[in-house]
């Protein structure tokens, strides 16, 4: 039995909520390799956190999993800033929502067209998560 | 003897006094008197050749003398003679004269002057024409009534008034009849029984109706003509005033009709002249105003109202002057000198006289003060309902997402238990489903909590001790604020009171002071200053610490929203501002935050003491 693994340098999950990130974790185990997965309750930690990244030099995620409703910073802040961060590196974010109002869905398709980095936007529940969805097309190359 | 008798003869007749002359059966005259002879210009020796055939045939036309004269009867003629300055008329009268046989011997022609009768003629011809032509015009007629014949004369005009014919012959009985039945018919009777027996005269208004059956307006009058003192006739005109009457009343009642429809609408209604005073005011402008009208006419509006309300109305009255245009439906705000508003829908219309020079102008005005009110009620109904809408659109979307959030996790969970083989993992699992069905339960808890907020409507709200709230909440809290070390400074007045909900008051005093304690500074030692300030319509209760303060540019819309958190502090959980929000527009009022980053936070609850 050969299952196609994709192999992750480094993952960040930014959500509120430990059950989804409990999911998204169990989720990721049949698809992904990843040493490196990073949780953050809140859009401000995943900020500092990728900020400190870049002065280090270390990893910058592959792939981040991204809460809309959180305290302190939420999801759109934290796309606001990623954006105005000097990233080489071409990120895949996966919006993840329980939300069903469409201004969120229009607020989406919006930062989709200003944001250099692959943007996906998922309703919850989930169940599965594919390996399409740790890897976007890098339309800056 | 013969010539004698002849001169003695033709001697006295020359000295008759009446002009009188002889002619033969020829014409031939044989004799005349001197002042007949004057009459004709005819010269005393002249006299015997003078033919009195030809001498009237110039005078009298269609009329052969000669051959009337023949058969033996009298006749009178009417000639006349002009001068340079008169005109004298004659009548002359022509009779047979006969011999003592009976045997015709010609015509003694007496002539008379009656210029004077023929001038009195004229006069009376022209008076009767002049009547005639008076009464046609007029519709006066008249009539006459002979006491002793019984007889009732009526004129053309009156005839014509009853619609009879000119052959109509009345009597008093008949003449009574025509009169309308009733208090026409009565009166007439009484007014002709008063003049016939006290010779009392009369002129009265009545009712006839016509031959041709026509109710018309007439005019009687009669007077009585008395001689010795006995009333022997009674006479008067008799005039048609139909059209008049008619017209009159025609105008009388346009009047009453114009005059009721002014003072019974319920419109402010007013006629000003050029320089602005009022000429009239109908009853709602009195009313209004509380004056009589008679207080009114001749003021001007800066008599009745407030100057600068006057001034504006008093431009409005130029602008319609100048530009003879109307000004139609303005809304207007006026004040009396007692300060009373009202608000009213005016229109300014100019007012020409006959010639289509303006002189004035008229004023109508709706009062619309209760129609405003109600339309500001509305407006603000509509706000609060928008305000509502809003809220419930809002808290639709917390319900809907937390709900689904929840939801969520269920069908994500019970996925994994499903296809879940490790026993060990099968636990984990379960325990996970059972905390979110624990947060699921608490966040019901929550929306239900704000939901009782929002549905309770009738709230009983009572005066309450802000200073006694403000200590027994320090009280309550006491434990949490010693342990912080936090130092409470209530500037309160001790008498404050404000109108509100027992529980609410205590819940957003504990959920204020709570907040400042969760959002303290590390840096510094909480301080809280509590206040209050009385305002005309409100109270405001401030709560300040020098906390962590938060950055209101960027979450200001935000911070009263539910689950929003801005600091990384476990005891958040997004609630309490919300909460206290809620309760505090349940209540009429309103809260305000001011903050500045690391130097502290304000809120200002608004108590509405309004209602």
């Amino acid at each position: 039995m050969c299952i196609l693994m994709k192999k992750v340098n480094s993952m960040f999950i930014v959500d509120d909520d430990p059950i989804t990130v409990f999911g998204i974790k169990k989720m990721l185990k049949p698809v992904c390799i990843c040493d490196d997965i990073q949780i953050f309750e809140n859009g401000k930690e995943a900020v500092d956190a990728l900020k400190n990244r870049l002065e280090n030099g270390e990893d910058i995620p592959e792939v981040i999993f991204l809460d809309i409703n959180m305290p302190i910073m939420d999801g759109w802040d934290f796309l606001e800033e990623l954006i105005s961060m000097d990233i080489k590196e071409h990120i895949t974010i996966n919006m993840i929502t329980s939300s069903i109002d469409p201004l969120d869905y229009q607020k989406w398709s919006e930062f989709k067209n200003r944001c250099p980095h692959g943007l996906n936007y998922k309703n919850k529940p989930i169940f599965k998560i594919e390996i399409s969805d740790l890897e976007s097309i890098d339309l800056a190359s | 003897m013969k010539a004698v008798e002849r001169i003695a003869q033709h001697y006295l007749l020359k000295q008759l006094p009446k002009a009188t002359a002889f002619a033969d059966t020829k014409g031939i005259l044989m004799d005349a008197s001197d002042s007949w002879l004057d009459i004709f210009d005819i010269q005393a020796k002249a006299s015997m050749d003078i033919n009195i055939f030809e001498l009237f045939s110039g005078m009298v036309e269609n009329m052969d003398l000669q051959a009337s004269l023949k058969d033996s009867t009298s006749h009178t003629i009417r000639h006349h003679k002009t001068t340079d300055q008169s005109e004298q008329w004659f009548e002359s009268t022509f009779c047979p004269w006969f011999d003592e046989t009976e045997n015709l011997m010609g015509t003694i022609v007496q002539t008379d002057d009656i210029t004077r009768l023929v001038e009195k003629e004229l006069e009376l011809e022209r008076a009767n024409y002049l009547l005639q032509a008076q009464s046609e015009v007029l519709n006066v007629g008249n009539w006459e009534y002979n006491v002793e014949t019984e007889q009732l004369y009526w004129s053309e005009e009156t005839k014509k008034i009853h619609q009879v014919p000119s052959s109509y012959q009345p009597d008093v009985s008949e003449a009574i009849a025509f009169y309308k039945q009733g208090y026409s018919r009565n009166k007439i009777s009484m007014l002709f029984h008063q003049i016939m027996t006290q010779g009392t005269p009369f002129n009265q208004k009545l009712a006839i109706i016509t031959a041709k059956g026509e109710e018309r307006w007439v005019k009687a009058a009669g007077k009585p003509i008395k001689k010795d003192g006995e009333i022997v006739k009674v006479f008067g005109t008799f005039q048609d005033i139909h059209d008049k009457v008619m017209a009159e009343t025609k105008t009388r009642e346009n009047e009453q009709l114009l005059h009721t429809l002014i003072d019974n609408i319920p419109l402010n209604i007013f006629v000003k002249d050029l320089d602005s005073k009022k000429i009239l005011v109908n009853k709602a402008e009195c009313e209004y105003l509380g004056k009589k009208p008679e207080e009114m006419i001749g003021k001007s509006d800066f008599d009745l109202y407030d100057p600068e309300v006057a001034k504006t109305s008093r431009d409005e009255d130029l602008q319609v002057i100048r530009t003879l245009k109307p000004i139609l439906g303005k809304e207007t705000i006026s004040i009396k000198k007692d300060g009373e508003y009202t608000n009213f829908l005016t229109s300014k219309i100019p007012l020409f006289d006959g010639e289509g020079k303006i002189n004035g102008l008229i004023g109508i005005s709706m009062d619309i003060t209760a129609l405003k009110k109600k339309e500001d009620q509305l407006r603000n109904l509509i706000n609060i309902t928008s305000v509502q809408n809003k809220k419930l659109i809002n808290f639709a979307h917390i319900v809907s997402h937390n709900l689904r959030s929840h939801s969520a996790n269920f069908s994500m969970l019970l996925e994994f238990l499903i296809n879940e083989d490790d026993e060990r993992e099968k636990e984990h699992i379960l325990k996970m489903l059972s905390q979110a069905s624990n947060r699921l339960l608490e966040t019901l808890d929550n929306l239900n909590e704000v939901i009782d907020i929002n549905t309770n409507v009738n709230l009983e709200k009572s005066p309450l001790n802000l200073h006694d709230n403000v200590v027994k909440v320090q009280q309550s809290l006491s434990a949490l604020l010693e342990k912080n070390q936090v130092e409470i400074i209530n500037k309160v007045d001790k008498d404050l009171c404000v109108s509100a909900c027992c529980s609410y008051l205590d819940s957003i005093i504990i959920n204020l002071l709570t907040n400042a304690v969760k959002y303290r500074s590390s840096e510094r030692n909480p301080v809280i200053t509590i206040n209050a300030k009385k305002h005309d319509k409100h109270v405001v209760f401030s709560v300040s610490d020098n906390g962590l303060g938060i950055d209101l540019e960027r979450y200001g819309g935000k911070i009263f929203g539910l689950y929003k958190t801005f600091h990384n502090n476990k005891d958040a959980r997004g609630l309490g501002l919300y909460i206290i929000k809620n309760q505090i527009e349940a209540m009429g009022g309103s809260i305000t935050a001011k903050s500045e980053v690391d130097k502290g936070t304000t809120f200002n609850v608004y108590f509405n003491e309004e209602s």
